[in-house]
């Protein structure tokens, strides 16, 4: 469930999106640093989505320098500075949650991706050690998720709620650990929480079909509804508004203010819909 | 007390017009109905509190002191006393194991529209919007001409078209998103008749 959370290009100003890239390059070069070169490869969205919060929040941003792209001496970029630790946060828990991916995959994938899985899980198991030990809470969180989950999808019939409650559950904690009272733990925990619920629908509506086809267990097919795209849609739009609504409650925003609001306003729609009306067309030519 | 400019994010030297129209659109994100069974709906009141009292004192400012006229949007009143109250009163303080204990409790022939209704607001808080839609349903079903269920219904439909914040996800077909067939059958159609137009005049 990687991915999900991205920008509106096309909306966003030029300076905004070059921060983006910076803050995204500035993250892979952080988990080239922390851990290994093998680690960047981990890098996503939906952790770019986290540092950028992390950094407004704290304003840990100082400025940007110029460098080079590890993954390609040609190409200049730029990094985006920050004085506090957002970036090894980010790091650790991008980390951390490919390692417990992995695991996740172990359980019900085909043999071969199982043996992939098996010849890389040592490396990340180490690095997520190192990462556990520097935060554990963040650790804890992640694995609990993979714990319920686990419990959850061997009920005998989950509600469509109790299905996606882990995954929300730990982005409400992850964001959580950043709050600063306990009002601000409120707000964080059901903006959080309406995310990643929205992240885990958005997973399941992108693999209906293919979950279908291979009999595995997706949320969208415990429900009986001869039309689950619109029922995946409403699901979808009312967590994003839940978590919208409780998104422009936090009050201490500063530097990307512009970029966030264009990924809650714009982007995560934009996703939505794209991955829908691929569903969509898909549908389409099964009935054609 | 914060700047009230900043507040309302405008400029000092903004138009009365510029300042009523910030204040208009905080209001209308900030409205006490887009957050009536939200855990948050307290935060959203303090925040709307900070925007009435900064448009008010602007107008103070503006029209050299004197009473302006407050122009608050005011939150949500509990209605009614009765089984239920103590339920009510969990809620609203976001204690909702407590809330459903005492739901829980009631025998099943004692469970009427009101219970359906804030079992569905204890689900509300907690997140779980697909059950709280179920309970609010079998409220309606049975209690069609109540005004506070139909309120929740109606907020559960807004939510469902996400169409506040400017933004609009319900999309009409494939629309955008490349070409579906039809639109490559209807391009080669066009495109058939431009030739055999073609031809024709030749």
């Amino acid at each position: 469930m990687f991915g999900y959370l991205q920008i509106d290009k096309a909306e966003l100003k030029v300076r905004e999106y070059e921060a983006y890239k910076a803050v995204y390059c500035g993250l892979c070069k952080q988990l080239g640093k922390d851990y290994s070169f093998l680690t960047r490869l981990s890098l996503s969205y939906d952790c770019t989505f986290y540092t950028m919060m992390l950094m407004s929040l704290s304003a840990g941003c100082t400025g940007f320098s110029n460098g080079r792209c590890r993954f390609n001496p040609l190409k200049k970029c730029q990094f985006a500075d920050c004085k506090n630790d957002c970036y090894s946060k980010a790091a650790a828990l991008s980390v951390i949650t490919v390692y417990y991916k992995l695991l996740d995959e172990l359980m019900d994938s085909g043999f071969w991706k199982r043996l992939l899985v098996h010849m890389i899980k040592p490396f990340f198991s180490h690095w997520r050690q190192k990462a556990a030990r520097r935060y554990p809470e963040m650790d804890t969180i992640v694995a609990d998720m993979l714990d319920a989950q686990v419990k959850v999808e061997a009920e005998p019939s989950p509600s469509l709620d109790a299905t996606a409650h882990p995954t929300a559950d730990m982005l409400g904690k992850l964001l959580c650990l950043e709050a600063k009272d306990e009002l601000q733990k409120r707000v964080f925990y059901e903006c959080g929480y309406h995310l990643g619920r929205w992240i885990y629908f958005i997973d399941a509506a992108d693999d209906y079909e293919k979950d279908v086809k291979s009999n595995s267990f997706n949320p969208f097919r415990l429900i009986e509804n001869d039309n689950p795209k619109q029922r995946m849609e409403q699901t979808l739009n009312q967590s994003l508004a839940r978590s919208y609504d409780a998104y422009i409650l936090i009050d201490n925003l500063t530097d990307f203010k512009g970029i966030l609001d264009n990924m809650m306003l714009l982007g995560f729609p934009l996703k939505q819909n794209s991955v829908l009306s691929k569903r969509q067309e898909v549908t389409n030519e099964q009935s054609v | 007390m914060n700047n009230p400019y900043e507040v309302l994010g405008v400029s000092p030297g903004a138009t009365d017009e510029e300042i009523k129209k910030a204040y208009r659109d905080l209001a209308k994100k900030y409205h006490p109905d887009k957050y009536a069974n939200s855990p948050l709906a307290d935060v959203a009141e303090q925040k709307m509190k900070e925007i009435n009292e900064a448009y008010d004192t602007i107008k103070n400012m503006r029209q050299g002191g004197g009473n302006a006229d407050t122009s608050s949007y005011t939150g949500y009143q509990s209605n009614g006393y009765n089984k239920y109250n103590s339920v009510r009163v969990y809620i609203q303080r976001n204690m909702v194991n407590e809330a459903e204990q005492i739901l829980d409790a009631m025998p099943p022939n004692e469970r009427d529209a009101e219970w359906h209704y804030l079992k569905g607001m204890c689900a509300y808080r907690r997140g779980w919007n697909d059950q709280a839609n179920q309970y609010f349903q079998t409220t309606i079903n049975m209690d069609p001409n109540n005004q506070e269920y139909r309120t929740a219904v109606n907020h559960m439909n807004t939510q469902h078209t996400y169409n506040y914040g400017g933004y609009n996800t319900s999309q009409t077909g494939n629309s955008g998103f490349g070409c579906s067939c039809c639109d490559i059958c209807t391009t080669i159609i066009c495109a058939d008749c431009l030739c055999s137009c073609c031809r024709s005049g030749c």
